[in-house]
């Protein structure tokens, strides 16, 4: 990206994040909510960020490698299971880089 | 001095407006680490990306948005197109319109430009903690000095914490070498907030589908694989909720 194209990526991130906090406390109960469309927003967070998991998890040197010899993909699921027994982000993330880094050293 | 310019000239009103700020930062205190954490992270994450240390604070102090300047990077990175990124940060955001339909009725006796300021400044934790201490207030209360002193508090600790930290990750990036892999904690730290939104069979079904799209889409060209993959997964989700629905109601 050239140095424009960042900033218009970090002005256009802002106006993002400014009116999807402010939706409903600008619009208030002019705006309908459908229960449909509310179940469907309450999933698509959790997709787009398992869209962009996946890749950076499974694909090792441009080719999909779904194997423990992929570093990364040890450390997320050493990482996963530390998330899911401590409910702590910070736990998670010291044990998925520890994992992380032994992978590195250990498995070539 | 400082508190009077704060909390305002009356005195009741100033302690009120005090102690309910106070009660609203020591309700927060607990998910201050992470926050700190995951901004110091993020601040790191920034200039590893690429970002000149000038371009990660100004996204630091402008977007305060962690989760979407995480999903942002990897975009960025890969030279996606500016509205990719913008779509895909949009997605990731749409929880706070749910967040801001919470707070509506909170907020709604304030003019426009606080409300404004207040909901930018909400982002999940402040979301998560002012809910679960006011949601049972009768109706007549909602939106009382108290409570939004409170919302105050909550959101001036989180801002502070996570953008000293992020400032401080910024700062440090350039001295942290690249073989530690510090990118990666932020993949670490996504994952951390993705695995407890996926708390349902829906949740399940549209996150799965989702990464089996973007993984098969990945050489889709400007890194529409992304954009695919919300879409699709988004969509199995509500329509195994249907389905779920129909049998819980058949049977």
């Amino acid at each position: 990206m050239t140095a424009l194209e960042i900033w218009a990526t970090i002005i256009g991130l802002t106006l993002v994040t400014l009116i999807t906090r402010n939706v409903f406390l600008v619009l208030g109960e002019r705006l309908p909510m459908p229960e449909r469309l509310q179940h469907g927003l309450r999933y698509a967070p959790a997709c787009a960020l398992a869209a962009l998991l996946a890749p950076e998890l499974l694909v090792q040197h441009g080719a999909l490698a779904p194997t423990l010899a992929n570093h990364k993909l040890l450390a997320g699921v050493a990482a996963a299971a530390t998330m899911l027994a401590t409910r702590s982000i910070a736990a998670t993330m010291v044990v998925g880089m520890a994992a992380f880094t032994a992978a590195r050293h250990l498995i070539v | 001095m400082i508190g009077r310019s704060l909390f305002g000239g009356d005195a009741s009103l100033a302690a009120l407006r005090r102690a309910s700020f106070v009660r609203g930062v020591r309700a927060v205190a607990p998910a201050l680490l992470a926050t700190g954490v995951w901004g110091l992270v993020t601040g790191v994450a920034m200039v590893k990306t690429g970002l000149t240390e000038w371009q990660a604070l100004g996204m630091t102090l402008l977007v305060f948005a962690g989760t979407a300047q995480m999903a942002a990077l990897p975009l960025v990175a890969a030279d996606a197109p500016v509205w990719v990124v913008l779509a895909a940060a949009t997605v990731v955001n749409l929880r706070f319109v749910i967040f801001s339909a919470t707070l509506w009725p909170y907020l709604r006796r304030f003019p426009l430009r606080k409300r404004l300021l207040l909901g930018y400044v909400t982002a999940d934790i402040a979301a998560a903690v002012f809910v679960a201490r006011y949601a049972d207030a009768p109706e007549d209360e909602r939106g009382s000095t108290e409570q939004v002193w409170f919302l105050l508090g909550v959101t001036s600790a989180i801002w502070l914490v996570w953008q000293a930290w992020s400032i401080a990750g910024i700062f440090v990036a350039g001295s942290i070498p690249g073989e530690w892999g510090l990118d990666f904690a932020a993949i670490l730290a996504l994952l951390g907030l993705t695995l407890p939104m996926i708390n349902s069979r829906p949740a399940a079904a549209g996150a799965t589908v989702a990464a089996v799209v973007a993984l098969a889409a990945a050489n889709f060209p400007l890194k529409l694989g992304v954009v695919a993959a919300v879409i699709a997964g988004t969509a199995v989700a509500m329509a195994t909720d249907v389905a779920l629905d129909r049998l819980r109601s058949a049977g």
